[in-house]
C-alpha cells in the first residue's frame, strides 16, 4: 500500500513533527501538513486521516491549544498553538528520536556476521 | 485528569460542528492547492478524532442499558418475576440494615457529635453534680453537662396524674451540647428552675399537640413548669437505642446522679484527652477525697459510631444479633439472585443466535458481556428501587410497633446516605451474582452450540441444590428461634403472672422525703387495696422483677465461716405479704412479719444464695455481716428463685429485706396485688383505691401479665424476625425448585412421549420426575445440614439455657418442611409430565 516514493511515517514521529512545525507560531491544520511536507523536502506527506486524530489527541493531552482565527484568505480557521507542556514534550521526543535514529544508523552501518 | 474531563464536557456540544468547519476549510485549502479530494473517508476520520474526545465506556453503557430496556419490555412476565425476587431480597436486606444502623449507629441530636464524649468516673455510669461542676472547671474540656435520663416525673393533665419519663439536666445542658429545638427555645443558665422542653410525642399524645404550648404552664410533680420549647420530630437521645424521653427539665431532685457528657476542645484527640485524665483525677481527689477509688479511673468514650459500641458490653450482643440477621437476609438475597440467574439462563438460549451473529461480525467478548450484564444491572437497579421503598415501609412499620417495654423506645427510620449506598451496593452485588454466570454461559454456548443444553440443565441443577442448601440454613435459624420462644414461654418467671396486678406509684418527692412518711403511705395504701372485694393479698416492694433490678456486689462475712466473701446478688425490699401475693414458695423458715422493722436485721434468700455462700450449712438461722455494718443480718427463710431481668438468665443469688427495715427514702414504690378474680377486671378499682390515698402520685397500674410481657420480647422478636425471613427464603427456594423441574420436564417432553408410547406407565413417568426432585432435594439438604451444624453454633448465645444450637427437633422440623413444600412444588411438573400426549410427540417427530 505504501508507495516506495513517499515513505510512511514511523509510529510516534507524527506528534514530534506536528509539535516542531508549530515551533515558530500558531498554524491551522492544512498549514501544518504543508509545513511538514515542505520542511521534509517534499518527501513526507502527512495523511489527513492521521493528522486530525493526532491534533485532537494532542489538544486533549494539553500539548497544544486550539483557537478559532482568520486565515490569510480571510476564512474562519482553527489555529493550533504549542503550549508549555508541548515544548517539554518536544524536548523529550526529540531525544527519543535521536536515540532511535542513531541506533538505526548504527545497525545499518554494519554487516551482519 | 480533571482538566481532560472538563475539556471533554465543555466541548461536547460543539465538537461535531467544529470538526465539520475545520474539515471544510481544509478541503477548500487543498482544492486551492490542486488536490480535490484530500481527506478521503471524512466520516471515518471524524469518528477516529471523535473517539478521542468521547466517554466511550459511559456512552456504550448507556446504549447497552437502552437496548436492555427494549429487550426487557418484550417479556413482562420474566421482568415481573425477577423484580419481585430481587425487590424482596434487596428490600429485606435494606430494611434490616436501616434498622441496624438506626439502632446501633444513629447519631444523637447534638451539635457536632464527633467532639462530644461520655465521661465515666471509676467505671460508674453516673456521677454526682459537684463532680461534674469540678470537671467543668478542670480546664481540660470545653464544657461538661450532665443528664439523668431515667427519671420519673408525675404529669397532671388536669384530670389524672400519670408517670412521664423525664431527663433531668444541668443548666448548661443546651449550650454545651447544642440540642436542636423545633419550636421555642432551650433553657439557659439564667432561666428559672421550673422550665421544661417537651418531646414532640409527649406534646402530641398528652397535650393534644397544642400549637400555642410554648410559654404555657404544665404541672409536673405538682409544680407549675413553663414550657420553653419542643424537640424536633427526629430527636435522637444521647443514650441511643431509640430511647425518647417525654420531658426535659432542669435537675429537680437534689443529689441526683448524672451521666456526664463533655465537649472536647477543638483539635484534641480522644487519646490526648484520656492521657490528661489521670491529672484530672488527682485534682478531683483534692476536692473529693471520699471518691478516691473512683477518681483513679476517669475515662472518656465517644457518643456515636462504632467507637461507642466497642465500649459497651450490652451492645456486643445486640450487634451480633443484627449481624446474624444481616447474614441471614443476605442468604435470602442469594436465593433470590439464583432464581433470577435461572431465569436469565433460560432467556439466554433465546438470544443465542443474536450473540453468535454479533461475535461473527467482530464484537469483542468483553463488549458482549457488558451488554448482557446491562440487563441484570437494570433488573437489579429496578429491584433496588422497589426494595428501597419496600424497606422504608417495612422498617418504619416495624419501628412503629409499640413495644411492650417499660420505656419509650421510638426508632427514627429515615432514608440516609448509608442506607442508600447499602442498597446500591447490594444491587451491584446482585447484578453480578445473578447476571455474570448466565452471560458468560451464553457467550460460551454461542461458540460451541452442541452441548449447551445439557450443560445448562446441569448448571441449573447445581444452582437449585445450592438454593436448597442455603434455605436449609435460613430455615434452621428460624426454627431454632421459634424453638427458643417455645422454651422461653414454658420456662416462666418463677412467680405468678396470671392472677396478679402490678401498680407503680411515683410519690411527689417534695412531700415524701423520708422513709417514715413513705412507709406510712405504703401501709395505708395496702389497707385500701386489701379492702377491695376479690383481692386476696397485696404487698409493697421496691422492685418487681423484670421491670427493674438492683444488683449488689459486696463483701459478706459469715462469723462461723471466717474470712469475708465476695458476693453478688439481686436485692429487693418487700412487705411481709410479698411472697404470698407473688405466689413464691418459701422452702424453709418463715416469711417476714410486722415486727421485722429494723430492730434486728433479717433477710430471706433463695436457694442459689444459700448454695453459693453457705455451702452445705443450714441457711435458716445463719448470720452474716454486710460490709461495714456492725449489726449482723440473720437469714430467716429460703425462698424459691425467681428470674430477675430475662427469662433466659442463669440462676442468680437473691436476697430480700423487709421494706420496714431499710432506709426507704425513694419516692417510687411498687405494689403487687393478688386477685381471686381475673386481674384485668380489678385495674380500675385498684387505681381508684391508690388515688384515694395520694391523689398527687403518678400511677401506672397494669396486670402482671402485660407488665412483664416484654421479658419474652427478645425471644419473640427473634422468632418473628427469623420466622418471617425463613418463610421468605423458603418461598424463593421453592420457586427455584419448581422452575428447574418444570424446565427439565419441558426439555424431556419428547423423551417422555416416546417412553409412554413404548409402554411406560404413569407411575414410571411420575417416578422419573420425582426421582430428579428427590435427588436435588436430598443433596441440597445434606449440604445444608452439614453447613448449618457449624454456622448456627454461635446462635446459642441468644437461647435459653438448655436449648442447643444443634437442637435435633428443630433440624428434623426443617427437613420435614423442606421435603413437604418441595414435594408440593414438584407436583405441578409431575402433572405436566403425565399430560404429555405420546401420539402428538411422535407426530411432531
Amino acid at each position: 500500500m505504501a508507495k516506495s516514493t513517499s515513505p510512511t511515517l514511523l509510529q510516534g514521529t507524527l506528534d514530534l513533527l506536528i509539535l516542531h512545525s508549530l515551533g515558530r507560531g500558531p498554524l491551522h491544520g492544512y498549514a501544518i501538513a504543508q509545513t511538514i511536507h515542505l520542511l521534509s523536502g517534499e518527501v513526507l506527506k502527512v495523511e489527513e486521516g492521521s493528522l486530525y486524530p493526532a491534533l485532537y489527541r494532542l489538544e486533549l493531552d494539553g500539548a497544544i491549544s486550539a483557537a478559532w482565527g482568520l486565515s490569510e484568505n480571510n476564512r474562519k480557521a482553527k489555529y493550533y498553538e504549542i503550549t508549555r507542556r508541548g515544548r517539554k514534550l518536544i524536548a523529550e521526543q526529540h531525544e527519543t528520536w535521536d536515540r532511535l535514529s542513531t541506533a538505526v544508523d548504527r545497525v545499518l552501518a554494519r554487516q551482519p556476521r | 485528569m480533571i482538566r481532560r474531563l472538563f475539556l471533554k464536557l465543555s466541548r461536547r456540544r460543539r465538537l461535531q460542528q467544529d470538526m465539520e468547519t475545520e474539515f471544510a476549510f481544509h478541503r477548500e485549502m487543498a482544492a486551492a492547492g490542486g488536490n480535490p479530494i484530500p481527506l478521503g473517508n471524512t466520516t471515518f476520520i471524524q469518528e477516529q478524532a471523535f473517539d478521542v474526545w468521547r466517554f466511550n465506556g459511559v456512552e456504550n453503557l448507556w446504549r447497552d442499558l437502552v437496548y436492555a430496556v427494549r429487550g426487557l419490555r418484550k417479556s413482562p412476565g420474566f421482568v415481573l418475576t425477577a423484580l419481585l425476587s430481587l425487590g424482596l431480597g434487596i428490600g429485606v436486606n435494606t430494611a434490616m440494615f436501616s434498622l441496624a444502623v438506626e439502632f446501633l449507629l444513629s447519631e444523637p441530636s447534638v451539635r457536632d457529635a464527633k467532639s462530644l464524649v461520655y465521661v465515666r468516673q471509676g467505671g460508674n455510669s453516673h456521677m454526682l453534680p459537684p463532680t461534674i461542676e469540678a470537671l467543668r472547671h478542670s480546664g481540660v474540656f470545653e464544657d461538661v453537662a450532665g443528664e439523668n435520663e431515667e427519671s420519673y416525673i408525675n404529669f397532671n393533665n388536669g384530670s389524672e396524674t400519670r408517670r412521664a419519663f423525664a431527663v433531668q439536666a444541668t443548666k448548661n445542658y443546651f449550650t454545651a451540647l447544642g440540642v436542636p429545638v423545633q419550636q421555642g427555645r432551650w433553657w439557659n443558665e439564667t432561666d428559672a428552675n421550673e422550665v421544661a422542653v417537651l418531646h414532640p410525642h409527649f406534646w402530641r399524645t398528652r397535650l393534644g399537640g397544642d400549637p400555642a404550648i410554648v410559654g404555657k404552664t404544665i404541672r409536673l410533680d405538682g409544680r407549675p413548669y413553663t414550657v420553653l420549647g419542643i424537640l424536633p420530630e427526629n430527636y435522637r437521645s444521647l443514650i441511643g437505642y431509640g430511647y425518647s424521653p417525654d420531658v426535659f427539665v432542669p435537675q429537680y431532685i437534689e443529689g441526683t446522679i448524672l451521666a456526664a457528657y463533655a465537649r472536647v476542645k477543638p483539635g484534641m484527640t480522644l487519646g490526648q484527652l484520656n492521657a490528661a485524665m489521670p491529672a484530672v483525677g488527682q485534682r478531683l481527689d483534692l476536692e473529693f477525697p471520699s471518691q478516691h477509688e473512683l477518681n483513679k479511673l476517669i475515662r472518656a468514650t465517644p457518643v456515636s459510631g462504632f467507637a461507642r459500641l466497642e465500649k459497651e458490653k450490652d451492645a456486643l450482643t445486640v450487634s451480633i444479633f443484627f449481624l446474624i440477621l444481616l447474614v441471614i437476609v443476605g442468604l435470602v438475597l442469594l436465593i433470590a439472585c439464583v432464581n433470577v440467574a435461572g431465569l436469565l439462563l433460560a432467556r439466554a438460549s433465546v438470544r443465542r443466535r443474536e450473540i453468535a451473529i454479533r461475535l461473527a461480525l467482530g464484537a469483542s467478548r468483553a463488549r458482549l458481556l457488558q451488554q448482557l450484564l446491562a440487563e441484570s444491572l437494570l433488573l437489579s437497579l429496578a429491584g433496588a428501587a422497589i426494595g428501597l421503598l419496600l424497606a422504608l415501609g417495612v422498617a418504619k412499620a416495624a419501628a412503629a410497633i409499640p413495644l411492650p417495654i417499660p420505656m419509650p423506645i421510638r426508632l427514627q427510620i429515615e432514608p440516609d446516605w448509608r442506607v442508600a449506598s447499602y442498597a446500591a451496593l447490594i444491587a451491584a452485588f446482585s447484578a453480578i451474582a445473578c447476571g455474570l454466570m448466565p452471560a458468560w454461559q451464553s457467550l460460551k454456548e454461542s461458540i460451541s452450540a452442541g452441548m449447551h443444553r445439557e450443560r445448562k440443565l446441569r448448571i441449573r441443577r447445581i444452582l437449585v441444590t445450592a438454593q436448597i442448601a442455603v434455605s436449609f440454613i435460613v430455615l434452621t435459624t428460624a426454627a431454632l428461634f421459634l424453638q427458643n420462644l417455645l422454651r422461653a414461654s414454658s420456662l416462666g418467671p418463677g412467680f405468678d403472672i396470671r392472677r396478679t396486678v402490678r401498680a407503680e406509684v411515683n410519690l411527689p418527692p417534695g412531700v415524701y422525703r423520708d422513709g417514715r412518711i413513705i412507709n406510712a403511705y405504703a401501709n395505708r395504701a395496702l389497707e385500701e387495696l386489701r379492702a377491695i372485694p376479690g383481692i386476696e393479698s397485696a404487698a409493697a416492694a421496691r422492685i418487681v422483677p423484670f421491670t427493674d433490678s438492683t444488683t449488689f456486689a459486696t463483701d459478706l462475712t459469715f462469723p462461723d465461716n471466717g474470712p469475708k466473701q465476695r458476693a453478688q446478688f439481686n436485692w429487693n425490699a418487700v412487705t411481709p405479704d410479698y411472697f404470698r401475693a407473688m405466689d413464691i414458695t418459701l422452702l424453709k423458715g418463715r416469711s417476714f412479719a410486722a415486727q421485722d422493722n429494723g430492730g434486728s436485721k433479717v433477710v430471706i434468700v433463695n436457694e442459689e444464695f444459700a448454695r453459693r455462700y453457705l455451702g452445705k450449712r443450714e441457711p435458716v438461722g445463719a448470720t452474716f455481716l454486710w460490709t461495714e455494718d456492725k449489726a449482723p443480718y440473720r437469714i430467716v427463710g429460703v425462698a424459691h428463685a425467681t428470674k430477675n431481668m430475662t427469662i433466659g438468665e442463669d440462676a442468680r443469688a437473691q436476697l430480700y429485706e423487709p421494706l420496714a427495715q431499710i432506709k426507704n427514702d425513694r419516692p417510687r414504690l411498687q405494689f403487687v396485688i393478688r386477685s381471686a378474680t381475673p386481674p384485668a377486671a380489678q385495674l380500675a378499682a385498684i387505681r381508684q383505691a391508690l388515688r384515694q390515698v395520694e391523689p398527687a402520685a403518678g400511677l401506672e397500674v397494669e396486670t402482671m401479665f402485660s407488665a412483664i410481657g416484654f421479658a419474652f420480647l427478645p425471644s419473640q422478636v427473634g422468632a418473628a424476625l427469623m420466622g418471617s425471613i425463613g418463610v421468605l427464603g423458603l418461598l424463593l427456594a421453592i420457586i427455584g425448585l419448581y422452575g428447574v423441574l418444570a424446565y427439565s420436564v419441558a426439555r424431556r417432553t419428547r423423551e417422555i412421549g416416546v417412553r409412554m408410547a413404548i409402554g411406560a406407565s404413569p407411575m414410571d413417568v411420575s417416578g422419573m420426575v420425582l426421582r430428579e426432585f428427590a435427588q436435588l432435594l436430598i443433596t441440597g439438604i445434606a449440604i445444608g445440614l452439614a453447613i448449618a451444624l457449624f454456622v448456627t453454633r454461635p446462635l446459642s448465645m441468644f437461647f435459653v439455657p438448655g436449648l442447643s444450637a444443634s437442637d435435633p427437633a428443630s433440624f428434623a422440623a426443617v427437613i420435614a418442611i423442606l421435603g413437604l413444600t418441595g414435594f408440593l412444588a414438584a407436583l405441578g411438573p409431575v402433572r405436566r409430565a403425565l399430560r404429555v400426549d405420546p401420539l402428538q410427540c411422535l407426530r411432531y417427530e
